[in-house]
């Protein structure tokens, strides 16, 4: 499987909402404030109002759903979603859970971000399949996302 | 990215039902009648009874959105979907319209397969992220699903 970088995405993410027990699972929405990006091609801003509606499974594997809007440096916007997985060993997501630093290749933390927007110089992003590895952060996840060519 | 070969599945289709013109683009459903898969941890045949809902999308891209049931040559089944995109330069484009042979290189046809079993030998499949490199045969489909690692 052959790929390159398609961007390095840092969010920013205030107190979750922890909804509790639902039907799927146990119910987290972690609103995103803020956040950059960068990377070869494009490189800008994350604007407020995403979010990623996260569902823990009872197999212990926790769902990412993801939802936010890039603003380019140049003024485009760009609808990004992101469908994912996480799960490890109980103690690295124990110490994910206390806010503390974990080497990211302790634990899986994957998903297939796609994209839409309608400026004409990002309209690859229209067209290409990616994958993003995740580094869950304090301050909030950092995503890099590769495009698979 | 890392990755490892997950499987290789080939799709055998019925012919396909074309709708026509509709509010997101032009809608043609490929009926699934079988096929098998293969790979280092699971093979099998592909129950009749899935499809692909495709759209051609007013860009030219194809949206792909399947769902098949798989089952493993140990009888478990295991439900697979995808979503992903082709396209690629008009001329193989339409020469697979035409149901000829193309070189899979010389077009785009990438998906992000997701699985969900309820078998303990294969519930590996629900903690994955995978991504297929697609070839569209006169008879049907192969995607070659990589485990991103």
């Amino acid at each position: 499987m052959t790929s390159r970088l398609l961007m390095r995405l840092q969010v920013v993410v205030p107190p979750p909402q922890r909804l509790g027990a639902v039907p799927h699972g146990t119910r987290v929405i972690a609103p995103i404030t803020s956040g950059t990006f960068e990377g070869p091609r494009l490189r800008g801003k994350v604007l407020a109002g995403g979010a990623d509606w996260t569902l823990l499974r009872p197999d212990g594997v926790l769902e990412l759903d993801l939802r936010l809007t890039l603003e380019s440096d140049d003024g485009a916007l760009i609808y990004m979603t992101s469908f994912g997985l996480r799960h490890g060993p109980p103690e690295v997501l124990a110490a994910l859970a206390r806010g503390e630093s974990v080497d990211p290749s302790r634990y899986y933390f994957r998903a297939a971000p796609r994209f839409e927007t309608s400026a004409p110089q990002y309209a690859f992003l229209n067209r290409l399949i990616a994958i993003s590895s995740g580094d869950r952060r304090a301050s909030g996840p950092i995503y890099t996302i590769e495009e698979i060519l | 990215m890392n990755s490892r070969p997950l499987m290789t599945v080939r799709i055998a289709a019925a012919p396909l039902q074309r709708l026509g013109a509709v509010p997101h683009g032009i809608r043609t459903i490929v009926p699934v009648t079988g096929g098998e898969f293969e790979g280092p941890r699971l093979r099998g045949k592909v129950l009749p009874g899935g499809g692909d809902w495709l759209l051609l999308r007013s860009d030219g891209v194809l949206e792909l959105d399947l769902r098949i049931t798989l089952e493993t040559d140990d009888h478990a089944l295991i439900h697979m979907t995808f979503q992903g995109l082709r396209h690629g330069p008009p001329d193989a484009i339409a020469a697979l319209g035409r149901g000829e042979i193309v070189d899979p290189a010389s077009y785009y046809f990438r998906t992000v397969p997701r699985f969900e079993a309820s078998t303990e030998k294969y519930a590996f499949l629900n903690r994955i992220v995978t991504v297929g490199v697609g070839e569209t045969r006169p008879d049907g489909a192969v995607h070659r699903i990589d485990e991103i690692l």
